[in-house]
């Protein structure tokens, strides 16, 4: 401990209170970090009082307004764990069932796919466009370099947005000064998608993040393949429905 | 109308004479009636007052009457009252004994008894009013006795168990502890704040030394509203600390408290306090220190009478190839190439079922795969290298340090044939490293998976992707420091358990996490697999253990009766128990098949941090923060063992392979190594010992230490005998 003097009151107090609850050793930051702390619970419970008493109309603070708040403080982000009795409760219902039969030869066991954190967290959008202007020039008009994007719905990955897709085809270039095109070499098709993988065909284009430079690329809505036909756009399209209906 | 005391409570204006409560308390006998605590209706026998006694009795039960009638007017039961007027207007031997029902009539007993002068024993007087405040009776009811004399109650028992013979002296003063706290919380309880700081300042010193971090806490509770959110003095408060006194002693505590004006106390003894009597010889204070220390006494003999089968299951019969035991062939498909009998260095040689072990399928277990099975010949294989340990052949001891980990390393874990260590950190990541020279590898994308030839001999290695292969990998998902950590049997898996409420299982194929298991929403401070894979137990801080299936999203079993936070969970070697420890300083046994706590030991004056069982099922030490390690029986429910020597927490314990030596870390930077075939050797363990809690603890710490083993200023946090007993033990080095 640094000379007591130099000190503010609080601290003072702050480690007071630190002995009396038996706790010797700790790193001396710990003390600016619960001042702050009671700082910021004091400061939300007054105000939380100030509230109270005015809805009661009240013209002063008193001590049952401050009791109210620090109450309602209480259940919102200081909660406890249920009280035994309940537990006990919900223990003597959940022993009853009996264990359940283990079924043999299923591979890795796991709860059903809704309850694993197994399902892809991110979703490709799809366009309708065909590249047919540019020849051994893929251009990605979706990508927006950070959020700049004169788009008001920025589509970027998971938003439900459908409308986007059909009118940012086919103008690759002339969009504004934000958006550019980039030569990619035509390669590095991957398949994205664990969930359909019944569509090999290709369906997304990687973009190496080294080519271009920029660190936040969002990779929008680009559905631009070399060689599909029309009906694996279609049928992309028609997974990006699904997936819009999620 | 429970509510009214016998004796009125209600010194008659005219009457200034102690009016005593006797133990009339026969109703209260109710509870938990143990052989002899039924008092015999005695209200007016053993009274210690005079002549007028009977007169007394009158009034006061007149005094009762015309409160009851001025409730009912109250209310406006007119009838009522007409109908009790005319029935009470009769005399005095037609009333019914509603009067001998008492509640904590100890109000009553107190107002009127030494100091009139007490300032609440003057509301009570009705002074002037022939008819006595309804409310004031039926503030009997909330058990509360004169404030002012609780100090003088106490400092009466005090006295009075200072005074008995040393026999049994040590087993009254059991009930000093609870008491305190008990007339403590209730004095908080009603809000009576400055007569409970006096209470407390003046006796607290009193108790013993091991429950000093719950005084500390106490004394900070001066308000009732500070004891809303603390769940665990509210259990303590609702549950029933357990005495186990021996029949003599508590004959003379009985003896005493009914003659004096000592109800308060009586009142408070039979509400909080479940008095296990036992016959036989009292305890001495070391044999009573030695079980005590738990926040709800000790456990009660019934706790610890199911049968326990702690026996091992039967090792599966697989047959050992023998190819010559230097060149292992890394064949995948592992054909035993010739038929030769088993080398059953595992199993029972016998075909019986031995009594103690459960049956194959009292619980559903996974069976076994081709891998496992491989597993399993490996585990044969290196069993036969194994080292024999004992005392004059000591493990050598391998120490991994976690640098630069700045305190943040918070559970660590070995496979089972020490290949991977898992380490688990304050800032939330969980890390794997290889142990071997063999990397890290996960499996390919899918999309590569497309190429390999999938008909290739080494088509598991092909899937393997060798460019990201790395000494260690990182885990990332928990949004809170990972405080258990646990790798499946099979190695196939890990689960880490966090402060963020959940646990995840993470693959160690592919290195990403499959499945978060929510369930507690408080912190989760242990979990661990099963030994046979398949299930996992998790505790955490709101108080109760789960045991979860790896396919199934919710929990399977919820192991619920702890009072504080479930700090340290194990499961036993057959999987049909699981063993937690926790910081209400007790441990619990509960059997996965229904839920039932089958055992409770209590005996540390610290929350527990390490739990091992011994490999042959029958025994269990654990560890905690007072420093002592403790050895238990698992098959009578009784301590067998103390291990003193460390002075700080214990955080890893572990026996040997084949349970000869059993290896201690703590926090004081030391690995110790007891001798476990000594300390369990001759153990007196009868049903006199276990009906009695007599427990005879050799004090032979000294004997039983192998050695100690300092470490740079590293805490050890984990301990990890290999196959080939080589003891493995891991900590970050804090300077």
């Amino acid at each position: 401990m640094s000379a007591p003097k130099t000190i503010p009151k609080d601290a003072q107090v702050m480690i007071q209170i630190l002995k009396d609850m038996g706790i010797t050793e700790y790193e001396p930051r710990v003390i600016n970090q619960m001042l702050e702390f009671t700082y910021r619970y004091v400061t939300t419970i007054i105000e939380d009082a100030k509230i109270y008493a005015t809805h009661a109309k009240k013209s002063n603070v008193d001590a049952d307004d401050i009791k109210l708040a620090i109450q309602c403080r209480m259940d919102q982000s200081f909660t406890s764990p249920p009280p035994r009795d309940f537990l006990l409760e919900v223990a003597r219902q959940k022993n009853q069932t009996p264990l359940p039969l283990i079924k043999p030869y299923t591979g890795p066991r796991l709860p059903p796919d809704r309850y694993c954190l197994t399902a892809p967290n991110y979703r490709l959008k799809s366009i309708q466009k065909k590249v047919s202007s540019s020849a051994g020039r893929i251009s990605v008009p979706r990508l927006s370099v950070g959020a700049v994007s004169s788009r008001p719905s920025t589509p970027t990955l998971g938003t439900p947005s459908v409308q986007s897709v059909t009118t940012k085809v086919g103008t690759p270039v002339s969009l504004t000064g934000q958006r550019f095109t980039v030569q990619i070499p035509p390669l590095t098709i991957n398949v994205f998608t664990f969930a359909t993988p019944s569509t090999p065909a290709v369906s997304n284009v990687l973009i190496n993040p080294s080519l271009i430079g920029s660190k936040n690329i969002l990779i929008t809505t680009n559905m631009v393949s070399q060689n599909t036909g029309g009906e694996s756009l279609k049928r992309k399209h028609e997974d990006d429905d699904d997936y819009d209906a999620l | 109308f429970r509510a009214v005391p016998d004796d009125g409570g209600l010194v008659d204006a005219d009457e200034d004479k102690d009016i005593k409560t006797e133990a009339s308390n026969d109703s209260w006998g109710n509870n938990n009636a143990n052989d002899g605590r039924l008092l015999s209706p005695s209200p007016g026998s053993s009274a210690s007052a005079g002549s007028n006694k009977s007169a007394a009795g009158a009034s006061e039960e007149q005094q009762t009457l015309l409160a009851v009638l001025q409730f009912l007017r109250k209310n406006k039961l007119t009838e009522s009252v007409e109908i009790l007027r005319r029935e009470a207007g009769l005399p005095e031997d037609s009333l019914e004994p509603k009067g001998a029902e008492s509640s904590g009539a100890g109000s009553g007993g107190a107002s009127g008894g030494v100091d009139l002068e007490g300032g609440d024993a003057s509301s009570l007087l009705t002074a002037g009013e022939d008819q006595p405040d309804v409310n004031v009776v039926l503030s009997a009811y909330s058990q509360q006795g004169d404030p002012a004399l609780y100090e003088v109650y106490y400092s009466g028992l005090k006295r009075f168990i200072e005074s008995v013979l040393d026999c049994h002296r040590a087993e009254l003063s059991q009930v000093f502890y609870p008491l305190f706290v008990h007339m403590y919380l209730e004095l908080v309880y009603n809000n009576h704040e400055s007569e409970a700081k006096a209470f407390f300042e003046k006796f607290s010193g009193d108790q013993e030394c091991y429950y000093e971090d719950d005084l500390r806490v106490l004394s900070s509770l001066t308000k009732k509203e500070h004891m809303r959110g603390n769940e665990t003095l509210l259990d303590f408060r609702t549950s029933k600390f357990v005495l186990r006194i021996s029949r003599d002693s508590y004959q003379l505590l009985k003896r005493h408290l009914q003659e004096r004006q000592n109800n308060q106390i009586w009142n408070i003894i039979q509400e909080h306090l479940y008095i296990d009597i036992f016959d036989g010889m009292p305890r001495s204070k070391s044999q009573i220190d030695a079980m005590s220390g738990s926040l709800a006494g000790e456990a009660k003999r019934e706790a610890n009478k199911a049968k326990v089968y702690y026996g091992l299951l039967k090792e599966p019969e697989i047959e050992l190839p023998l190819d010559d035991e230097d060149e292992e062939a890394e064949n995948e498909e592992g054909k035993p190439k010739k038929k030769k009998p088993k080398k059953d260095s595992l199993g029972s040689k016998s075909k019986k079922q031995d009594p103690n072990a459960p049956s194959q399928n009292r619980i559903p277990l996974p069976e076994l795969k081709d891998s496992d099975k491989l597993d399993k010949i490996m585990y044969m294989k290196e069993a036969t290298k194994r080292i024999r340990l004992g005392p004059d052949n000591l493990p050598s001891i391998c120490f991994y340090s976690f640098l630069n980990a700045y305190q943040g390393l918070t559970a660590v874990d070995f496979t089972d044939d020490s290949s991977l260590i898992a380490g688990g950190f304050a800032d939330s990541t969980v890390r794997v490293w290889s142990v071997t020279p063999k990397k890290l590898r996960k499996v390919k994308s899918a999309a590569d998976l497309n190429l390999i030839d999938k008909e290739s001999d080494d088509v598991l290695e092909r899937i393997m992707d060798e460019k990201t292969a790395s000494e260690s990998k990182i885990l990332c998902g928990h949004s809170g420091p990972v405080y258990g950590i646990s790798f499946s049997p099979d190695r196939n898996y890990l689960l880490s358990s966090s402060e963020d409420g959940t646990v995840r299982l993470w693959s160690l194929q592919t290195f990403t996490c499959l499945v978060g298991y929510k369930g507690h929403n408080y912190p989760v401070w242990d979990t661990q697999f099963s030994p046979h894979g398949y299930y996992f137990v998790s505790g955490g801080h709101d108080r109760v253990a789960r045991l979860w299936a790896t396919d199934h999203y919710q929990p399977l079993r919820m192991f619920s009766g702890h009072l504080a936070d479930v700090t340290c969970t194990r499961f036993h070697p057959n999987s049909n128990y699981v063993a937690t420890g926790s910081s209400d300083r007790t441990i619990r046994l509960w059997d996965v098949l229904n839920g039932n706590c089958v055992r409770i030991f209590t005996g540390h004056k610290g929350p527990i941090h390490a739990l091992a069982f011994s490999p042959n099922g029958k025994f269990l030490a654990s560890g905690a923060t007072d420093g002592r390690v403790l050895l238990w029986d698992i098959g009578h429910g009784l301590m067998v063992g103390e291990l003193k020597g460390h002075t700080d927490t214990i955080y890893s314990l572990r026996f040997s392979r084949d349970g000869e030596i059993l290896a201690s870390g703590s926090m004081d930077n030391t690995v110790r190594l007891w001798d476990a075939t000594k300390a369990f050797d001759d153990l007196e363990t009868d049903d006199f010992t276990a009906a009695t809690g007599h427990i005879h603890l050799q004090d032979n710490s000294q004997e039983l230490l192998l050695g100690t083993y300092m470490t740079k200023s590293t805490p050890v946090i984990h301990l990890h005998f290999t196959r080939r007993n080589l003891l493995l033990a891991a900590g970050a080095y804090n300077p």
